[in-house]
């Protein structure tokens, strides 16, 4: 993939106060899985994959999410939440070689 | 050319014309074609292999059936068989229809299925097609058993147009089998019982809806391997120059308008090309990298290229001698009769014959619509990114007849001939589909 990191947000177009607005996201990351050698013994490394995602929405989570090496490449997360107030709604995904990679979408009535 | 030599050349393609009327060919002049050696991966090649035992087995993408249908023929223009020949019968005498046998043979996948296209009551007649007539009730018509034989047999004496194929003069079912298929229809009477499930029925089944956005990366898994491709798009290959070397501006600039003038006649190969055919070519030229026909390398970007165009109307050449004699020979394509189940491009995809109807489960695309802008697609079926000509080699199968190479020029040219109705629509590449 050419760039690890890059993170999608999706929310719906139109979206009044007080919704509950699904949100769908997705990261760019090669999720390493565990490699073993050719005695099928596991070769003892350390793997690049996220282990934790974030959604703040306001200054404040929302939802936070713990993953292992088991969720896909590029993963997909989607949820939902109560829209409240415009503003600013942000995802940040964090892996095991301390990349952060962030997203963000801006919440506003219609 | 001189006005003489224009004159002897119309007079060579009228005879050429002429000859392949005598031998039942689809009567267009396909000698300007030139021979193609194809670049497609080995699986892609419509390759025939011998086994050790003696028998013949197509080689074909991983998971797909390998049965050989050499004796039948295909798309390849060089290919100057006719259709099967039409025969007419009648009944043999001495076999007793068994209904039972024969409804399970008018079920049997490996047979037609006859439930394909056509209805017959029972709970577990699923899923059933409506291209043909739905035969709940035809023994209320009192046909004859001869007449019942005949049709199936071979349909053509009586409806010479039909899109059904002729089951017995190909072989696929046995004179006894048919027999036993007559039978069963002949207790087929009325007065049906009440429809349990709506979508049992074909004529009252809810039709496919889709599958959304096909350009949100989070809903279409082929929107991130086409832009993986930018990758590609920026490294040397082996010639030590890269796509984004000649191109300047980054793909999407530098390709916006390109891919709407695909297909297109590229005069450098006297043959017409699509953006996956091109690059087969065109990648190896420049910057040394082999791009053969389905492979990953290929499909992802042509995808990259044709999302610089999303958007942009469908804008191909359908004026210039090259582009309309292509076009001629595309037509000719769409409606020429081919493999085991005698069919055409046209017998399911135009509004007069099976074009929005079902067979069994799918619904059967219209051609008029445009088939071809949103491909290559991304196929939830299939978890795969298909482009046009996986999906032809894909209609192969059911037609009963050796697939071509995908970037055979044949397919090129019903490609073409495809696009032109997509023609002033905008393309929206990748698409999703089932």
């Amino acid at each position: 993939m050419s760039d690890i990191g890059k993170v999608r947000v999706r929310i719906p177009s139109s979206i009044k106060a007080g919704d509950v607005v699904r949100v769908r996201t997705l990261v760019l990351h090669p999720m390493e899985r565990i490699e073993r050698d050719a005695q099928g013994k596991i070769i003892d490394k350390k793997y690049n994959y996220i282990t934790k995602m974030t959604v703040t929405y306001l200054g404040k989570t929302v939802v936070s999410f713990d993953t292992t090496q088991s969720v896909s490449e590029n993963p997909f997360f989607s949820f939902a939440f109560k829209a409240t107030d415009p503003g600013q709604l942000k995802v940040t995904f964090t892996d095991t070689t301390g990349g952060k990679y962030e997203g963000t979408a801006d919440i506003k009535f219609s | 050319m001189t006005r003489a030599a224009t004159r002897l050349s119309w007079l060579a393609t009228l005879l050429i014309a002429a000859g392949c009327a005598t031998t039942g060919s689809d009567g267009n002049d396909a000698s300007s074609v030139p021979t193609w050696t194809t670049r497609a991966i080995p699986e892609a090649r419509g390759d025939i292999r011998t086994l050790p035992d003696g028998n013949r087995e197509a080689l074909r993408y991983p998971g797909w059936p390998t049965t050989d249908f050499t004796r039948f023929r295909t798309y390849a223009y060089a290919d100057t068989r006719g259709e099967v020949p039409v025969k007419r019968v009648t009944m043999p005498a001495g076999v007793t229809g068994d209904p039972k046998k024969g409804r399970a043979l008018f079920l049997a996948r490996a047979k037609g299925p006859c439930t394909g296209c056509h209805l017959i009551p029972g709970d577990d007649v699923w899923p059933a097609g409506n291209v043909g007539p739905d035969l709940s009730t035809i023994a209320d018509r009192r046909l004859s058993n001869d007449y019942l034989y005949q049709q199936i047999y071979d349909p053509r004496p009586v409806f010479p147009q039909t899109s059904m194929p002729p089951w017995g003069a190909t072989g696929a079912f046995t004179p006894e089998e048919i027999v036993h298929v007559v039978a069963f229809l002949q207790t087929l009477k009325g007065p049906l019982p009440s429809e349990k499930d709506a979508d049992r029925n074909p004529a009252t089944r809810t039709k496919p809806v889709g599958f959304g956005d096909n350009l949100d990366p989070t809903n279409n898994p082929a929107v991130l391997l086409a832009e993986g491709a930018e990758t590609q798009w920026n490294a040397k290959g082996p010639a030590g120059k890269a796509c984004a070397d000649c191109h300047a501006g980054g793909a999407d600039a530098a390709m916006k308008g390109v891919a709407v003038r695909y297909p297109r006649f590229v005069a450098q190969y006297r043959r017409v090309m699509g953006i996956e055919d091109f690059l087969t070519v065109h990648g190896p030229e420049t910057t040394g990298t082999a791009m053969p026909s389905e492979s990953d390398a290929n499909l992802n970007l042509t995808m990259l290229v044709k999302m610089a165009s999303n958007g942009m109307p469908v804008a191909i050449d359908t004026e210039s001698p090259p582009a309309r004699a292509a076009l001629a020979r595309g037509r000719a394509a769409f409606y020429r009769r081919v493999g085991e189940r005698d069919h055409a491009c046209a017998d399911c995809h135009t509004p007069e014959k099976g074009a929005n109807k079902f067979l069994g489960g799918r619904l059967l695309a219209e051609v008029t619509t445009g088939l071809t802008r949103h491909f290559p697609t991304w196929r939830t079926s299939q978890n795969q990114v298909w482009d046009m000509r996986k999906r032809m080699q894909w209609c192969m199968t059911p037609l009963g007849t050796n697939m071509l190479p995908a970037d055979a020029i044949e397919y090129a040219e019903l490609e073409l001939y495809l696009t032109s109705f997509d023609v002033g629509k905008p393309m929206s590449v990748p698409g999703i589909r089932h």
